[in-house]
Formats: structure tokens, sequence, C-alpha cells
């Protein structure tokens, strides 16, 4: 048909105008004084960050980064491999006190209180800031062991039911009380993948922190393993403030109620999780979750 | 506009799919836009050919309408498109719907055009009918073009011709109307230009949802439902 | 994408080197099957040599004769008395049966030789023997004592194809135990003696229960120091210790220590332990001291290894749930390291045991016939007794040496498979 052909051409002009129309590709954008766009403080703070600067030896892996993270909020941090983002996690509860080179500065508060001050203990530090790792590790103890572990050096409980008590709840509320119930003194690695990292999660959840951090966990998981803990994760916002790194856009898409986008050791974006995946502020945030660089 | 880079995917493939909606849109576009244009000149010059072909094209309209809502679903199911991706799909799905009634409107012109061959020609209507068809021509080739460039500016205009359009669909109405109360024997004839004028007005509120479409593709706002003014205020805020 | 003819060509070259591309696998493995066989081979002969030699030491040849155990021949007046019985002499009754059986032989010399028939040692068995049932005196009755190394080598190479190993003999003691074989009071019993005596000049006194003793009273020792100081030095090293120049100065000083020769240790404990702190020479005491300092850098070495192996995801999920340094190192670090730990330790155990050199310059190589009883007696260790009695002069020796070697290697089997056994036992998968 004639009218076809001629609108193809049409078209054909039309398509050539798009090419004024790109201008700045990502890779090009001006890095040096970035300002973090969006959201990234709260009202309602659990956990806030201010100017925190980490170097590794003589490299900074992480600029200035200023982040609130709010009561009971699930916030998901993204951002390509080695923006910084899991140094940025492991700075919250000081997990990166084992690393002799590295050096964090800056202001991180957990209610208030500072949790670099050289007089601050680690171990209640961690008891309130637990951690979950990317691969399931179970101790090679027996399920019960494992959930019982942190109560027992703690000091939380005195007699046997009471433990026994904080072992029950803290499997159910992972989710994982009906598989194991039976087997509570099996060997916890010789639960599946998804179910030891459950394990790790109810381990965690078993001394009662209030924020829990997630350091990819579902990246070693099939996709119902992954899909019970993200709807793990959801329950758990009710008691507690979740911060999770993920490689997964979508899971972050799924989880989180704001995301944080790092790139080269900056904080970028942070917005409602909605806005980020619809409409990003930022053109490298936008670039990142539309897969145009990685 | 300055972040809808289709074509820097890591993934040439998703570019590929990517532009291919864009270009399977713009040609469907171009097809309604000839449909419109032939279904005002069919009516206003009693062309029953045209009209024909205006009936015939429709066809071809439908089929690339279901084609284009296959490879939207597509990409969604396979890319997972996030933000100006998504919107883009978003967009070029619900485009393909509006362009998809603008053809069946334009039909329903080239419909009358056949009815009006039949009953002899209206006494009246003709004028407003050219006038209003080349507002409208207009804004199908403008809304297009505005997603085309994904021009913002370019669709504020469509729904400032639309505002134009209604005000003069209105006072052709009303002449009409008063026409038919003095000579009722005209009143069917009448009611086919009637008719067609409605499909035209159809045809530019279509025309202005394609803009908003680009607008909400482009900007991530969304602008339905409101006034013109209220929409500039907002693109000029954001 | 190549054409259909290019792939043609490209599946014939594959094909055409596949065959060459074979046999060089088969070369390479048969190199591995030929270096393991030559080591296996080594082995068997190593094996069969010293077992080939050593077997019969683990018997030893009996004579038997008929002895009158009146109490006038012993010089016992009164029987009550336990100190004549143990003082009697019971080599003159033995020379009496011997002149009685060759009542031929005359002159001194033949009658010395005669003599020479019985072990020197012969007189305590029936000495113990009429402690034992003291009602036994003033009878006369058939009695089996141990003959003498020259007999005995004799009397067990008798049947070999080499022919007897005559050695000292002149003809008439050959014949002398020629007869005593023809009537059948000659035989081969279980030598018990070699696993409950100690060192004796005369071989078929000789035993080694005073060396394993003395080997085992050292490594214990070694053991109780080496274990707890090593584990202590890796835990440090690798929990605690800051990386920087100094712990890099320890860490190839450790390395280096590892392969220090050993006599360099012994020179050390002469100096330090027996010089300067004046311990008593040839203890067990000073040897596990010496033999510590030995082992101790194998220790460290296969600690840090172990401990180094635990998986860093376990020490990060106790320190996640606020696990002090000390809990995860205690709790979680160690048991996993422990397998790898013990494994070493026996190994390093393994080699003290079969270790020599050091423990000649601290004085275990002195010729000491009781068993030590506790780690303060002098005392020989099994190496070293495997040295003394190799370079004795007797033939009898050679036998005993073989023997010595085998009940050593028995030893180190038990140890290294224990070690086998303890990984594979404590060794938990995560």
């Amino acid at each position: 048909m004639e009218a076809i052909a001629e609108n193809t051409a049409k078209v054909d002009n039309m398509i050539d105008t798009k090419k004024d129309v790109q201008n700045n590709s990502p890779e090009s954008a001006d890095l040096s004084n970035l300002e973090t766009v969006g959201i990234p403080f709260s009202d309602n703070a659990k956990m806030s960050m201010r100017d925190v600067d980490v170097f590794y030896g003589d490299k900074q892996a992480i600029h200035g980064v200023g982040l609130d993270i709010g009561q009971n909020e699930v916030l998901a941090m993204i951002g390509p491999s080695g923006c910084g983002k899991s140094t940025f996690l492991r700075c919250l509860n000081r997990m990166n006190d084992t690393i002799d080179i590295c050096k964090v500065t800056g202001s991180l508060q957990l209610e208030g209180q500072d949790i670099y001050d050289p007089k601050l203990d680690v171990v209640p530090l961690r008891a309130r800031v637990g951690m979950v790792f990317q691969k399931p590790n179970p101790f090679p103890k027996s399920i019960y062991d494992n959930v019982a572990y942190g109560p027992r050096i703690h000091g939380l409980v005195s007699r046997r039911a009471e433990l026994d008590e904080i072992v029950e709840t803290s499997l159910q509320r992972a989710g994982l009380w009906n598989e194991v119930k039976d087997r509570l003194h099996a060997p916890g690695t010789g639960l599946s993948g998804g179910q030891q990292q459950r394990l790790c999660i109810a381990r965690t959840i078993a001394v009662s922190p209030e924020v829990i951090l997630m350091d990819e966990p579902c990246s070693a998981l099939d996709p119902i393993a992954t899909a019970k803990i993200e709807e793990l994760i959801a329950e758990l916002s009710e008691n507690f403030t979740i911060a999770i790194v993920t490689h997964s856009m979508q899971q972050a898409a799924r989880v989180s109620n704001r995301t944080a986008y790092f790139h080269l050791g900056k904080l970028v974006e942070v917005n409602e999780t909605e806005k980020v995946f619809t409409n990003p502020d930022h053109s490298l945030t936008e670039a990142y979750i539309t897969g145009r660089f990685g | 506009m300055d972040k809808l880079n289709l074509d820097q995917h890591i993934s040439q493939q998703f570019n590929a799919d990517l532009e291919d909606l864009k270009t399977q849109l713009l040609e469907m576009g171009g097809l309604v836009e000839q449909q419109t244009i032939n279904a005002v000149n069919a009516i206003t010059t009693a062309d029953s050919d045209l009209a024909e072909r205006v009936i015939i094209t429709e066809e071809e309209v439908d089929h690339r309408e279901m084609k284009l809502d296959e490879n939207c679903t597509m990409v969604l199911a396979r890319r997972q498109p996030a933000a100006s991706d998504l919107r883009m799909v978003l967009a070029v799905a619900k485009i393909t719907r509006d362009l998809e009634r603008m053809g069946d409107e334009a039909h329903k012109i080239a419909k009358m055009s056949m009815h009006l061959t039949e009953d002899g020609e209206a006494p009246r209507g003709y004028v407003e009918l050219r006038h209003i068809g080349s507002i409208v021509h207009q804004m199908v080739i403008t809304s297009l073009d505005s997603f085309a460039r994904f021009d913002v500016d370019l669709a504020v205009k469509v729904a400032q011709e639309d505002k134009k359009v209604d005000q003069e669909y209105k006072s052709a109405m009303r002449e009409l109307i008063t026409y038919m109360m003095e000579d009722p024997r005209s009143i069917s004839r009448v009611m086919n230009i009637i008719w067609a004028l409605r499909a035209l007005e159809r045809i530019g509120d279509h025309a202005r949802n394609i803009a908003e479409h680009v607008i909400y593709l482009v900007k991530g706002l969304d602008v339905r439902h409101i006034s013109v003014k209220e929409m500039e205020r907002q693109l000029q805020q954001n | 994408m190549a054409s259909a003819p290019e792939n043609q060509k490209t599946i014939e070259l594959v094909n055409q080197n596949l065959a060459k591309r074979y046999r060089a696998e088969k070369r390479f493995r048969a190199y591995g099957i030929a270096s393991i066989g030559f080591g296996l081979l080594c082995l068997l002969f190593l094996f069969t040599d010293i077992i080939g030699k050593g077997h019969t030491a683990f018997l030893t040849t009996y004579v038997k004769l008929n002895v009158e155990l009146s109490t006038d021949a012993l010089d016992i007046y009164d029987v009550n008395d336990p100190q004549q019985i143990a003082g009697a002499d019971y080599q003159g009754v033995l020379k009496k049966a011997l002149r009685e059986r060759f009542p031929e032989v005359t002159g001194r010399r033949d009658k010395r030789a005669l003599y020479g028939i019985v072990s020197s040692g012969a007189g305590f068995e029936i000495r113990t023997l009429i402690e034992q049932q003291p009602e036994l005196l003033n009878t006369t009755l058939d009695l089996w004592v141990l003959a003498d190394d020259d007999y005995d080598t004799y009397y067990k190479s008798r049947s070999s194809d080499e022919g007897a190993y005559t050695g000292r003999f002149n003809e008439k003691q050959i014949s002398w135990i020629e007869t005593l074989i023809a009537d059948g009071a000659v035989e081969k019993r279980l030598n018990t003696t070699f696993f409950n005596a100690g060192d004796s000049r005369e071989p078929e006194q000789a035993g080694i229960r005073g060396a394993i003793m003395g080997s085992l009273f050292t490594l214990l020792v070694t053991l109780a120091l080496s274990f707890p100081i090593g584990v202590a030095s890796a835990v440090y090293l690798e929990e605690y210790a800051k990386k920087n120049k100094f712990t890099d100065f320890i860490e190839v000083n450790i390395n280096n220590l590892a392969a220090v020769p050993s006599i360099i240790f012994g020179l050390l404990g002469l100096a330090i332990f027996i010089n300067f702190f004046e311990m008593p020479r040839s203890i067990p005491l000073v040897g596990g001291f010496v033999l510590t300092l030995m082992t101790l850098p194998t220790i460290i070495i296969s600690s840090r290894a172990a401990i180094k192996a635990v998986p860093p995801s376990i020490r990060e999920a106790a320190m996640g749930i606020g696990a002090s340094k000390m809990q995860v190192i205690l709790h979680h670090v160690l048991p996993l390291a422990m397998p790898g730990m013990l494994t070493g330790a026996i190994i390093g155990m393994a080699q003290a045991l079969g270790e020599t050199a050091p423990l000649l310059m601290i004085g275990m190589v002195a010729f000491i016939v009781d068993v030590p009883g506790s780690i303060s007696d002098p005392s020989t260790v099994l190496p070293v007794q495997i040295f003394l009695w190799s370079d004795s002069p007797e033939r009898a020796f050679v036998e005993k040496t073989s023997a010595a070697i085998m009940v050593l290697l028995g030893f180190l089997i038990i140890m290294n498979t224990l070690a086998v056994w303890l990984r594979k036992r404590l060794e938990r998968r995560w």
C-alpha cells in the first residue's frame, strides 16, 4: 500500500531527528561534585549517617555519604559492583573493624549514639545491629544450637525452657519452624540453601536486634527460596528496621520502601522505591536500573 | 528528553526491541493520520473511493494494534523494563490503543461519507468539517511528532489545540442544531455531518491522550484529567 | 560462522592430532605410575630387607639341660634366706650340667668354650624359677635355658640357603651343638626378653623396652609442651597479630626453623638446658625440650594453615551476632581447625619419634641397661637404640637392629594412621 510506504519514509525522518535529542551519556557524567538527590533523610530515623568516608588504605571507597534509615523501614541499596554499597552496609555494625586498613570517618549514629565512638563496645552494637550474609553460613552445629548461640553468648536467658522458647519463636518468625521442628538437633549445614539462609535469619533475630543488615541475602538462592526470603523480609519489617544490599533490582523493587543508588562510592539518589523504578531523578540511577551500563 | 537514550542499553537486543516498538508505533500512527485526512477529504469531496480506502485501511490498523500489543507484552515479559524503558513500553501500549480508537473514528467518518453519497449532500457543515478536520489532522501529526522526538513542548501544543477544537466543535454544533430546527427535512443528512464532527472531535481527544502519554513517557508526570493550564504549571515545576 | 567445507577441515585436523594427544596423555600418566612404582619398589625392598633380617629376632634359641638344683651345688645353707637364694651360684650348676652332658670335654680352654653354650644371663632365669618355686630345690630336672647368641645365630642360620653361620666356632663347638640338636635338646621360643629387657652387651639379653619407654616419656614431654605452645602461637599470629614487618619477620623465621637441621636443635638444647640450666644429661625431660623446639615450627605452620582454612563466613557469622573475638576463636575457629592441628601435631610427633641427631647431643646415646621409670631417669630412645645396635660388632645384633626398626616403623604407622583417622573423624563439612 502506497500510504504505508509513504509513512515509513516519514517515520525514518522522524527517527533521524532522535540523534539530536540524545546528549549526555551516563559514563560522561561528572561525579566530582555530585550531590545526593531525592530524599536521603528521614524524620523518623533509626540510624543516621552523615558525611561518611571510608578508606581502604589510600583508596577511598565511600565519599561523603549522608543517609538515614527510618524506623521499621526496608531500605534497599543498589549499584554496580564496587560501588561501595556492601562496604557502607558493613560500616553500620562495624564489621569492617576486622580489616586493618579500613578507616571510617564521619558521623554514624544509632538512635543518636555514635557507633564509631572508641569507647563503644562492638559486641552490644552487633547485638543491636545484626547481619545476614551473602552466602548462607550456618555454624557446623545443630539447628537448635545455631539459633541458641546468640542468646547463649549474650546471656539473654537463664533457663533451658526460655532458650527453647526463643529458638522456637525465632524459627517461627523466620518461617522455618514447620520444616525443622522434628529435627532441631540435626546439623544446620544439612538444610537446603534457602533453609540455611532462613536459619541464619532466625539466628540473627534470636538476639532481638533493632536493625538487620542483609548483604545480598538471596544471591546464592534459587527463585523459590528467594521469594520466601523476600516474603520474610516484608514480615520482619513490622518489627525490625532492615537495610538490604542487593544486586537484583527487581528484588529491591519488590521488598523495599526506599531505594538508595550508589555509584563509585557516592550516594547518587535515594527515593521512594516506586519513584526510583518508574521515574528516577538522577540520570545515573536511570542508566543503571534500565541496564544502560553495569 | 535527556534521559531517553533508547540505544544505550548493554543488551543490543533490548535496544533493538525498543527501537522496533517505536518504529512500529510511528508506522501505525502514519496509517491513522492518513486515515484521518482521507476520511475528512472523502466526506468533503464526496469521494466514495477514498472512503472505501479508509474502511479497508482500518483492518490494517487493527492488525497493527494487535501486533504492537504482542510486542509490548514480549518486552515486558522478557526484559522487565524499569524507569524510562518501563514508561516507554507503557506509553507505546496506551498510544496504540488511542491510535486504534482514532482509526475507528476515521472509519466512522468514512461511513458517514458513504451515507451522504447515498442520501445526497448535506446542506450545511462542510466548512466546519474541513476547518476542524485540518486542525485535528495537524494535532495528530503533532502528537506523533512529539512522540517521535520525545518533545514535551509539542505535546503541550497538542493539548492547547484540543481546547480549540472543543470550542470550534461546540460552535459548529450550535449552528447545525439551529439549522436543523429551521429545516427539519435536512435533519437526517445534517445528522451525518454531526456524527462526523463528533468523530473528529474524538480523534482530537485521542491525540491529546497521546500527547499526555508522551509527557508521561518523557517526564514521568501523570497529566491526565487536568486543565491545560495546570499541565503547563506542573511541567514548569518539573 | 565457518562454512561447511571449512568445518570439515577443522574436524579432520582435530582427528589428526587426536592420536598424538592421546599418546601424550598416556605418557603423562605413565610417568606418574612409574614414579609411584619406583617408590613402592624402594619401600618393598626396605621392608623385605628389614623383615627378612629382623623377623628371626622375635624368636630365640633355648637349650635343654639336665640340671641338678642341689643346695650344696648352689651354695645355699638356709633355704629361707632370700639373700642366699638371690646370691646362689646358678651359673655353677649350669656349668656342672654341661660338663655332665659332655663328659668327653677336658681341658680348661675347651671347658670354657663349652660353658659358652648357655647365655651368661641363663643363671638369672633359674634364680627366678627358684624364687617362685622353692620346692624345686634339691631336685634334678630338665630345664630349657637361654643359649648364647653365637649358638643362637648358628641354629637360626642352619636351615638357610647359605648354610650355617659358623663365625668364631671351632669344630668342637659345632659338634656339641649338633649333638644337642640331634638329641632334640635345642629349640626356638618366643623372645620375650626382646620386649621386656633393657639394653645389654649380650645380644640374647638385649631388649628394647628401655628405648620404648624412653621414647614414650620423651614424646609425652614433647607433646605436652609443643601442642599448647604451637596452637597458642598459631592462634595469636593468625587472629591477633597485626600484619606488619615484625610479624612478617616472625613468619619467615618460623618457616626457616622448620628447615633447620635437627642437630642444630641438639646443640641448642645442649647449650641451654644442660650447660646453662645444668640439667642432667640423657633424660627424657631434656630430650622432650629439645624435640619441642624442633617440632614447634611444624606444629605452628600446620596449625596456622588449619586456622586459615576455617571459612571466613563462619567468623563473620559469629561476629555478626556479636560474639567477641575470644568467643569466635574458642567456639568456632578452634573446633573447626582442630583436625588439621591434631594432624600436624601427630605428624610432628612422628617426626620427633624418629629423630636421632639432636638427642645424640644431649647424651641420650648412652648405654643404659635399666628401663626408665620416669622422665628424669637416664634413658635412650628407639632410633638411638637402633643406631647403637647397628654399631655393635656381634652378629646377633644385626637381627636385633632390624627388629627394632620394625618396632619403630610400627609405631610410626600407628601414629600416622591415627592422624588420618582423626582427620576423617573430626573433619566436618560446612
